[in-house]
């Protein structure tokens, strides 16, 4: 037992509707007490699904307990009645995973046909979101994949792709950009868009392509082991990583077409990648090239996340932006040992694995990083501590569920990344200038909270009264406030500093000073701290 | 089918979906009781459920967590919270510490009342709130955290006569209740709750205890019958015609005599513009926050043609005279949703008032929809709540008639991807 404020996984429970939320023609049947269908609400509310995703809900109600009824069968019923799914989907909550019922029996009862039943009754004590959906998919893979005749043409599958994956559509939109530019056909996109006439087609491709190391790669593991298909299982992120990817998939395609005897696959000149056909596919190379990039140099960065996006934006920003990697984490701790061993080399420490966000967030608040890659939880830590982040990975917020294209794979995706990089940072020329002349006309009036506060956001309505006044009564404490008092020549010398560096020098001369043992920070306490700590 | 005076029916049917269960109290009760903290007992459902749906980002530390059960806690007979309690305590020294349930502790069985018991101390009491979606729906469990206070809610003598108002409300609109009480020359007790732990008001056989929302039954009969003290039962203060009712019955409780037909008059005339708008517009209401009655019945006093009504749970003498108000009306409990898509597909209501899993989907079916949950966040009480009121409900009326025409084939094509 622990106290637990904020959890970076979501429930077994979501995983496998994410899975079926993706689907068409399959629906989900949680047996569940009331309310644990609130996750209706992540689809309706962050994809905007306008359709009723695929839920319901047989209601377990304590008086059904004390009484010995299920309302499983007749929800099956109802749901066959009004929706007459390909499939639906069986899973206890937490709760009536302990009940210890005989879902199948149950299920049979409802007179629904088996072969339109699935019971997928994991351990939710133990599986979480990732695993839940990576092995539902892979089941229904198992379930349906039949041996058949290869496509004529070379085609592939797009494996892991599911409901509330980050930059999902403009993810699938950028691969299939590249693979059209090649020649290559996108035989299924599961489960994102599949139906169960899809799952079945599956083995007809001639390569699977699972970037996604939580979901999707046991599925093409199967579909290797079972269907002789290759796969690819690295991520497209970055411009060498996306140059290795094309190469790769045209070797595969290759081999798989020499058996056919069909013409081989060539690369294309790299312009025929870009988005007007003519000129370079990313801007990247040479952005990293310019002068002003030479301060990213310098810069420290954080990345906290999944397994797959932890990886692929270590190596990019240290392989193709040339920035230093201070450390990296993951809350996965499935995949910990692949992203430590993918990332060895480039990590000065330890891979941190943790999946408390107060672990994330003292780390940054000790490192005070250049930027930090993160979830939306380090992006609220940082905001506190007013260091750049950018999120990189669910668990994502409304915000991040945007309208536009900004794939993260691909030469288009690296643009996107650098982007947000490049925005999220402090900028080169205009960073020396505001250091030598001080605030360079820049600075806002500092207040002395933290500009964000709890809200009751996302699901709820943005502008009303209730609302305004719980964030301005909710308490918000300036990190590590309070311990050290400063002279008000020193407090004047301090605004002096730049204004956005001002919070992470203030702490650095407080840590100073409390280890000579001073509790009030003097001009001359300053002056050894800026000496001592250069600058 | 059971009967109610003034013989509304209520068709009761199966279940309710698609709305919360009772942990969603602490979205609100936590910030309205400021010196206080929320323990959820509960597993990572609860802790996904409060982060997600409700939306509630966690920053410096917020006064509610979940003591997490794991796998390994399953086994054992009684959790153990001696140690989360004190790092609570450590870290937030509340006044008081409330105990939520949840699913998975309540089918083990777990002794609520006496784990609570056990972790009180002289000062820092640890009250349990049952709150599990075994038997409590959204602001249901608002009810069970105010149960919880009665003991701490000092006696009055009797003698003292005043009005205690039952329900958690912002300051602004309890300060706007307690103004216009006492300009009608109510004394004012306080309200349940009040904003900290030890300021709660004391209640007696003379208090009367006037509900301002609509799903606190079990606290005003706990409170009618340990202390004696007297429940309002009149419409809730939403609307013009609630608010005069309201004000009128609670002011008879205290010997006066006042006619609010002018007020309420006027109160009318501010929102003629609305009610030109909302008049023969059919409204369905989905169950979900259980504000479900008195808003239908504002509806319907505003000329609007309430096509359902729905609700998680009605109670028929608590409700009893919104329910009279509501002659006429089909008012479902805890309603199929599965027939309610039936039935909104073939009346084709002109809005539809619904929870914030169904509001996009059903907008994607062409319809005009509004947020339950809104109404629980405006402040919409008694006379100065009455524009916000009648805003809510014609703001995405006119909203949809200024956008331009729109054409679903194009506009929606692949945006889900279980769409055919």
């Amino acid at each position: 037992m622990r106290l637990a404020f904020w959890l970076y996984e979501g429930t077994a429970l979501h995983g496998i509707s994410r899975v079926t939320n993706s689907m068409k023609g399959v629906h989900t049947v949680f047996h569940a007490p009331q309310g644990d269908d609130y996750i209706t609400a992540t689809y309706t509310m962050l994809e905007r699904t306008p359709d009723f995703p695929g839920l319901s809900i047989s209601v377990v109600r304590g008086r059904d307990l004390a009484q010995g009824v299920s309302r499983l069968p007749g929800t099956l019923q109802q749901v066959e009645h009004h929706y007459s799914p390909d499939l639906t989907v069986i899973a206890p909550s937490c709760s009536t995973a302990l009940l210890q019922e005989d879902l199948h029996q149950l299920a049979a009862h409802s007179g629904v046909p088996q072969d339109k039943l699935l019971v997928y009754a994991l351990n939710p004590f133990r599986v979480s979101e990732n695993e839940a959906a990576d092995g539902l998919f892979t089941e229904l893979v198992k379930r349906y994949a039949v041996s058949q005749e290869k496509t004529a043409q070379p085609t592939v599958n797009l494996l892991g792709f599911t409901s509330l994956g980050f930059h999902l559509r403009a993810n699938v939109t950028s691969l299939r950009r590249m693979l059209q530019t090649l020649g290559v056909a996108v035989n299924v996109v599961a489960p994102w868009g599949a139906g169960i006439e899809d799952l079945k087609k599956l083995p007809a491709a001639w390569l699977n392509i699972a970037p996604y190391r939580e979901i999707g790669s046991s599925a093409a593991h199967y579909l290797a082991e079972s269907f002789g298909m290759d796969a690819i299982y690295e991520a497209p992120i970055g411009v060498e990583p996306t140059l290795a990817w094309l190469g790769s998939v045209i070797a595969k395609l290759n081999a798989v077409g020499a058996q056919k005897g069909a013409t081989p696959i060539t690369m294309p000149k790299l312009s025929a990648f870009s988005l007007d056909g003519q000129s370079a596919p990313s801007g990247v190379p040479w952005f990293a090239r310019t002068a002003d990039m030479e301060s990213f140099s310098n810069k420290r960065a954080f990345v906290f996340g999944d397994a797959t996006h932890t990886v692929a934006l270590v190596k990019f920003l240290r392989d193709e932006l040339g920035m230093q990697i201070i450390g990296a984490g993951t809350y996965l701790h499935r995949h910990a040992d692949w992203v430590r061993k993918e990332l060895e080399g480039y990590l000065p420490g330890a891979l941190v694995v943790t999946d408390r966000f107060q672990d994330v967030a003292q780390i940054i608040d000790d490192e005070m990083p250049d930027l930090v890659c993160g979830t939306q939880m380090e992006r609220h830590s940082c905001r506190k501590l007013d260091v750049p982040c950018m999120v990189i990975c669910p668990p994502t917020h409304i915000e991040n569920h945007l309208l536009g294209y900004y794939p993260f794979f691909g030469f288009d995706g690296s643009d996107v990344i650098a982007d947000r990089v490049y925005l999220s940072c402090k900028l080169g020329l205009e960073k020396h200038l505001i250091d030598f002349f001080g605030d360079a006309g820049l600075e806002y009036e500092e207040s002395s909270v933290a500009p964000e506060a709890p809200q009751l956001q996302d699901a709820t309505p943005q502008s009303n009264g209730q609302q305004a006044e719980a964030v301005a009564t909710a308490p918000v404490q300036p990190a590590g406030e309070g311990e050290m008092s400063w002279t008000d020549e020193a407090e004047t010398m301090l605004k002096k500093v730049p204004f956005f560096v001002r919070k992470k020098v203030r702490k650095n001369t407080e840590t100073f000073a409390l280890g000579i043992g001073v509790t009030c920070v003097s001009v001359e306490v300053f002056r050894q701290a800026k000496e001592s700590l250069g600058g | 089918m059971m009967q109610v005076p003034g013989d509304v029916q209520i068709i009761k049917e199966d279940n309710v979906t698609h709305s919360f269960c009772g942990l969603a109290c602490v979205g609100w009760m936590y910030q309205k009781i400021k010196d206080s903290f929320f323990l959820i007992l509960g597993t990572h459902t609860c802790a996904h459920f409060l982060q997600n749906a409700l939306g509630m980002m966690i920053f410096a530390k917020p006064r509610f967590g979940i003591a997490l059960m794991e796998e390994g806690d399953l086994s054992k007979n009684e959790p153990t919270l001696e140690e989360i309690i004190r790092e609570i305590k450590a870290d937030h020294n509340p006044s008081v510490i409330f105990l939520l349930s949840s699913c998975t502790p309540e089918v083990m069985k777990v002794d609520f009342k006496g784990l609570a018991h056990h972790l009180t101390t002289p000062e820092v009491p640890v009250l349990f709130v049952p709150a599990s979606g075994l038997v409590y729906n959204f602001t249901q469990a608002e009810d069970s955290v105010l149960h919880a206070l009665v003991p701490f809610c000092p006696e009055a003598p009797a003698g003292e006569k005043s009005v205690v108002f039952l329900g958690s409300v912002n300051d602004a609109t309890a300060d706007d209740l307690r103004a216009e009480a006492e300009a009608l020359g109510i004394k004012v007790g306080g309200f349940l709750p009040e904003s900290r732990f030890d300021k709660m008001p004391a209640i007696g056989p003379d208090t009367v205890l006037a509900p301002i929302q609509p799903y606190l039954s079990r606290v005003a009969v706990k409170l009618e019958r340990e202390r004696g003290a007297r429940v309002l039962h009149s419409l809730f203060p939403f609307g013009p015609d609630g608010s005069r009712a309201f004000w009128e019955d609670l002011a008879r409780e205290f010997g006066i005599t006042i006619d609010l037909r002018d007020r309420e008059a006027a109160a009318w005339e501010k929102i003629r513009k609305q009610t030109d708008l909302l008049k023969n517009k059919k409204v369905f209401l989905t169950a979900d926050t259980m504000m479900e009655l008195p808003l239908a019945r504002f509806l319907k006093s505003a000329g609007a043609d309430v096509v359902e009504c729905s609700s998680a749970y009605i109670n028929k003498k608590f409700h009893a005279r919104e329910l009279q108000a509501l002659e006429g009306v089909r008012v479902v409990e805890q309603p199929n949703f599965h027939r309610q898509l039936v039935d909104v597909t073939r009346i084709q209501p002109d809005l539809i008032i619904t929870s914030l899993m169904t509001a996009n989907p059903f907008a994607g079916h062409g319809f005009v929809v509004k947020w339950s949950m809104e109404f629980m966040l405006m402040p919409i009480h008694s006379w100065s709540g009455v524009i916000p009121l009648a805003n809510l409900f014609v703001s995405p009326l006119q909203r949809r008639s200024k956008l331009p025409a729109f054409d679903k084939e194009v506009w929606m094509e692949g945006v889900m991807p279980s769409a055919e």
